[in-house]
């Protein structure tokens, strides 16, 4: 980019932006590797404290809200890749479930959803939304409907199958009972270290979603 | 390369060298077909000749071990609800009181736990006989943008680091006072207290992070020369090309009427 026009203060402006995205960019993807390994602690420390729950897209969703969807979309998707690749190979075809609730959070971090009540509760929602209906099909493919989640399996599936339900709604519903409690702590722990994180940082990982001329976003708190 | 994370056990076995990409298609390949298969006798086979391929490698004691501890639990699940809860039972294998079990049940849960157990071998055959960071390296000499090659790597690096930290944090959270067992809602309230000091402390070190790559040309668009090429042969580019082939082959059969 030239700054070679006659308005040299707005000439200046774009330049210095430029060159800060330019950094940013390089920050953005350095902070994909950190956000995959908060995925991995997060869980680790769910399995230390033996809470019934993975928690394992913290990270995922924190991306999201810092940095953008793409940030989001691709620490969710190598968390994915990297955990199939060592501990878990089943948790390769949800791949495409981490990366679509990375995004989801990207997009509500756009729109600054995390910074207002209602926000917060409609990213909540959506995140469920997407992890449920996302991984809906790849349960009736894999396990024939059930989550692999032994709660969901013997309290919710296997009662509304015998019950007559349909499979495929069963199937839902027992995806469902597990996405529910799993991603609201999801979504406040990632929500609380947002607004627990120094403002200096916070603004560096947003510039990202300003484009030039576009307003500033809302103040954080 | 990895530290504790990675499953690559050291080798000289045809595996060991074939190229990266060969033995991702073929991966990749497996586990298509194992779930494009329409009974289980195809998908015992398919599981076989994995199977073979693991001891070929020379990593079958050590692949048991793993792959054992994640089939175990999810294969005696998928037997115990849907041999009960299943919309196909018909035929009655027992009954015990109340609670009768199945025999398409039985079937169904059968062929769904061999396919996941094909999915299993073909990953472990994967990971146990390729290095990490040559995955990224040959994606990369095959146009990944080298960015994103980074990301892999540095993960692998960054995740072992950080669940280290975990522990550190942990034990100086205990020595605090923090209370990490007994009911479940105490074990729970200590899970921010744990996961906050860990991700501050992450995330504050990106910044130099990033400096450090910046002053070492990595934002700078020049094309990347590879270190090292990876052996190539005209056999394993065929293989490639037969096993990737193999996957629509199978599922134009199975719409033309495999059974």
């Amino acid at each position: 980019m030239t700054a070679s026009s006659t308005k040299d203060q707005e000439g200046m402006t774009l330049g210095v932006l430029n060159a800060f995205r330019f950094r940013l960019n390089t920050l953005a993807i350095v902070l994909i590797p950190v956000c995959i390994a908060i995925d991995w602690a997060g869980h680790a420390l769910a399995s230390t404290l033996k809470l019934p729950l993975f928690l394992d897209s913290i990270g995922t969703v924190l991306g999201g809200l810092l940095a953008g969807p793409w940030v989001g979309g691709l620490a969710g998707l190598i968390t994915n890749f990297i955990s199939s690749g060592t501990v878990d190979p089943i948790a390769a075809p949800y791949s495409i479930i981490s990366l679509a609730i990375g995004i989801a959070a990207g997009i509500g971090g756009y729109y600054g959803w995390h910074k207002t009540w209602p926000g917060r509760i409609a990213l909540y929602i959506l995140i469920v939304l997407v992890a449920s209906i996302g991984s809906t099909p790849l349960n009736v493919n894999l396990y024939g409907g059930q989550s692999g989640v032994a709660f969901g399996d013997t309290v919710v599936y296997a009662p509304l199958v015998k019950a007559g339900w349909p499979t495929w709604l069963a199937a839902y519903l027992d995806e469902l009972s597990g996405d529910l409690p799993d991603k609201l702590i999801t979504v406040v722990v990632a929500v609380l270290i947002y607004f627990g994180l120094p403002n200096r940082y916070r603004a560096l990982f947003s510039v990202w979603r300003r484009p030039s001329g576009e307003p500033e976003p809302a103040p954080a708190s | 390369m990895a530290g504790g994370l990675s499953l690559y056990a050291e080798g000289t076995s045809l595996l060991h060298r074939a190229h990266p990409l060969t033995k991702g298609v073929l991966t990749l390949s497996a586990i298509a077909l194992a779930f494009i298969a329409p009974s289980l006798w195809w998908v015992v086979g398919i599981l076989v000749v994995l199977l073979a391929l693991v001891t070929a490698a020379g990593v079958l004691r050590r692949f048991f071990a793993v792959a054992l501890a994640i089939l175990l639990p999810i294969t005696l699940l998928l037997l115990a609800v849907q041999g009960f809860a299943n919309p196909l039972n018909r035929t009655v294998v027992f009954a015990l009181g109340p609670i009768v079990y199945y025999r398409e049940g039985l079937a169904f849960a059968a062929l769904a736990a061999l396919r996941i157990a094909c999915l299993v071998s073909a990953t472990f055959l994967f990971s146990f006989t390729t290095r990490p960071a040559d995955i990224a390296e040959a994606l990369m000499q095959r146009g990944l943008s080298p960015r994103m090659g980074y990301v892999v790597q540095s993960a692998l690096q960054i995740i072992p680091q950080t669940l280290e930290m975990a522990g550190r944090i942990q034990d100086a959270q205990r020595a605090r006072g923090l209370e990490t067992q007994g009911s479940l809602p105490r074990r729970a309230r200590a899970y921010l207290p744990l996961m906050l000091p860990l991700v501050l402390s992450s995330l504050v070190a990106t910044q130099e992070r990033a400096m450090a790559l910046e002053v070492r040309g990595f934002g700078l668009k020049v094309k990347r020369i590879a270190r090292y090429e990876f052996f190539d042969s005209t056999l394993q580019r065929a293989l490639r090309w037969a096993l990737a082939l193999a996957v629509p082959g199978a599922i134009v059969a199975r719409v033309a009427g495999w059974r």
